[in-house]
């Protein structure tokens, strides 16, 4: 079986897609069909690779729109998912390129900082008695030490398409629950801090970080635990964490979200205010009557009392 | 066929054409819906962060009034689906979990406790494994419109909570429906993407910009409407479309359909019917219904 490789090519400064043809066989990854490329018809093109055996993390690449690790995926598996004989192959999204599938990591490295990325040890901690944990509290956070940085999270991310200015990508928040949730961390306090400034509420949801983590780490997942790390540590006096906590409330004031309060909630007056030429154009389609009353569901009493026991549950838990 | 419906906030308020298109729909559909009673919000998204066992437990009961019904949830929301397949997923894999919760459940008062028979799934995905209610009902192709599927985030990922036909990244089943009602899926890059609704507040500009860049796609693939499972993502679009305009320079304006009303039109159903009056952008632009 044939198939066809469409390579975006960037050589100092100037960018083309390039063809390529080659035999498929069975068990082929995208890695070897690029490194068959380099030894068979181009040595010019350049990629990055190294352990073969996903754990490295170098040889990430965008096939078809969507971030793969290259070591690992069949092309076979592509080519059907696909349904196609052509993979379009271009370096990971949202990096700068160096040069044709080789992306610069020196600007997300440089992000990581933005965290404060070391622990410094809790008091009771010595050199005589070292830093024990329990593996309870190993668990806590051991899923996201196993972040290998192939850098398939941000790829996609599209809150980092449009501006990474104010935004981390998503495996610094990876990095940053995997110190949070660390027992041994004195203040994880001062990471919070630097994490809410970083962005963390402006996250999207889009879930394209989770769909592509290699190692099924849950990126979008470590940012809702560190949203909810940030209601612990009183660090919940902006839009974002005001705008989850009113709709949360809601859960329990009436059961369903009261939309007429939420922005009122979450901006304070003066800002909801200001979106009055908003409010007009929903209530002249009838989306918002701000003189109907929010109905209350009939069962509130029941689930004030599972929100009250399920926090009091997460307390013990703690 | 009868379906437990999970409606969600939105079809309650600033979606509620979502809901009555819906009720149309499915009449005509012969899909029997019945609401799920004293049902809560799923926590849009959001409640997780805040607390993630409450929003867990908050689902669990939702999730259990439908096991008591005897039937599956059909939801008509991205968000919803997902929050609720979350929950599902998380409760029928972790026993201790599942204990945890239905003791919460039991001491608050709850009469049941959660069991996971009933499967949660979405409206879209119920026209797509049933074909077969389509056929002979379709009183209106919608030939030679284009139209642009976009699917929003959580109906495609993450891919094991929400996986639906062979690839969710390369989901062609709206596609296919569009098709079915006689309509021309127009080939649409933002097909995928997010619209921000979530991060609105927090990340104003970027989801304006993005929402600008949907729409303005949709535009230049000439599509006469975007066509959307999702009441969020559809009010994203259509109420911020003329904020999206300014925020990237277009002058695109395409009228923003919920799934159903699609659906509605082809089958001989009016914008009355569907509530069409209720949307902010592209009302002169509607030319079909």
């Amino acid at each position: 079986m044939d198939m066809n490789l469409k390579i975006h090519r960037f050589v100092e400064g100037k960018k083309w897609v390039q063809d390529y043809k080659l035999t498929v066989k069975t068990g082929m990854t995208v890695l070897e069909a690029l490194t068959e490329v380099k030894e068979k018809q181009d040595p010019t093109l350049s990629f990055t690779c190294s352990c073969r055996s996903s754990i490295c993390g170098a040889c990430a690449v965008r096939v078809n729109g969507n971030a793969e690790l290259s070591c690992e995926v069949l092309v076979e598996t592509l080519m059907k998912r696909y349904k196609t004989d052509t993979l379009v192959i271009e370096p990971l999204g949202n990096f700068k390129v160096i040069r044709d599938l080789v992306v610069d990591w020196d600007p997300k490295y440089a992000t990581i900082k933005k965290i404060k990325p070391v622990i410094e040890p809790k008091k009771e901690f010595s050199l005589e008695t070292g830093c024990k944990q329990s593996p309870e509290e190993f668990n806590k956070f051991k899923k996201y030490a196993k972040c290998i940085l192939c850098g398939s999270c941000v790829s996609e991310c599209n809150k980092s398409a449009l501006n990474q200015e104010d935004f981390l990508s998503p495996f610094v928040f990876v990095k940053a629950e995997r110190l949070v949730a660390d027992s041994r961390n004195r203040s994880p306090q001062e990471q919070l801090k630097a994490i809410v400034e970083a962005g963390l509420w402006r996250c999207f949801n889009c879930q394209e970080c989770t769909a592509k983590c290699p190692k099924g780490l849950d990126p979008a997942g470590a940012i809702e635990k560190l949203k909810e790390s940030t209601f612990a540590h009183k660090l919940d006096d902006n839009v974002g964490a005001r705008h989850a906590k009113a709709i949360y409330d809601d859960i329990s004031d009436s059961g369903t979200l009261d939309e007429s309060k939420l922005n009122i909630k979450s901006e304070g007056l003066i800002m909801a205010a200001l979106r009055a030429p908003m409010a007009v154009r929903l209530m002249r389609t009838g989306k918002m009557n701000p003189m109907n009353g929010h109905p209350v569901n009939p069962e509130i009493e029941t689930i004030r009392k599972i929100v009250k026991n399920a926090e009091a549950a997460s307390k013990e838990a703690e | 066929m009868k379906y437990a419906l999970f409606p969600g906030c939105v079809l309650e308020g600033a979606a509620a054409e979502a809901y009555t298109s819906l009720k149309k729909v499915c009449e005509k559909l012969n899909i029997g819906i019945e609401e799920i009673p004293n049902w809560t919000c799923c926590g849009a998204s959001h409640a997780q962060g805040v607390n993630d066992l409450a929003a867990l437990a908050v689902n669990a009961r939702n999730i259990s009034i439908a096991e008591h019904m005897g039937l599956d949830i059909m939801t008509v929301c991205n968000t919803c689906t997902l929050q609720l397949r979350v929950a599902k997923k998380r409760l029928d894999e972790d026993k201790a979990l599942r204990e945890k919760v239905n003791k919460i459940l039991k001491d608050s008062g709850h009469p049941y406790e959660y069991k996971g028979t009933s499967k949660v799934t979405h409206f879209l995905w119920i026209l797509d494994e049933h074909p077969e209610l389509l056929k002979g009902k379709v009183e209106k192709p919608l030939s030679g419109v284009k139209v642009a599927a976009y699917y929003g985030c959580h109906i495609l990922r993450p891919e094991e909570v929400m996986k639906h036909g062979e690839s969710n990244q390369n989901a062609v089943y709206m596609e296919n429906l569009i098709k079915a009602l006689g309509a021309e899926p127009v080939p649409f890059s933002a097909s995928h993407k997010c619209c921000g609704f979530h991060a609105q507040l927090a990340a104003e500009h970027d989801v304006l910009t993005v929402t600008g860049q949907i729409v303005d796609s949709a535009d230049k693939a000439e599509a006469a409407a975007i066509v959307t499972p999702c009441p969020l993502c559809q009010m994203q679009l259509d109420m911020y479309e003329p904020e999206g305009r300014d925020a990237v320079g277009s002058k695109a304006e395409v009228p923003v359909l919920h799934l159903q009303q699609l659906v509605g039109f082809a089958l001989g159903l009016s914008k009355a019917d569907m509530g069409f009056d209720r949307h902010v952008s592209g009302q002169k632009k509607l030319k079909i219904g």
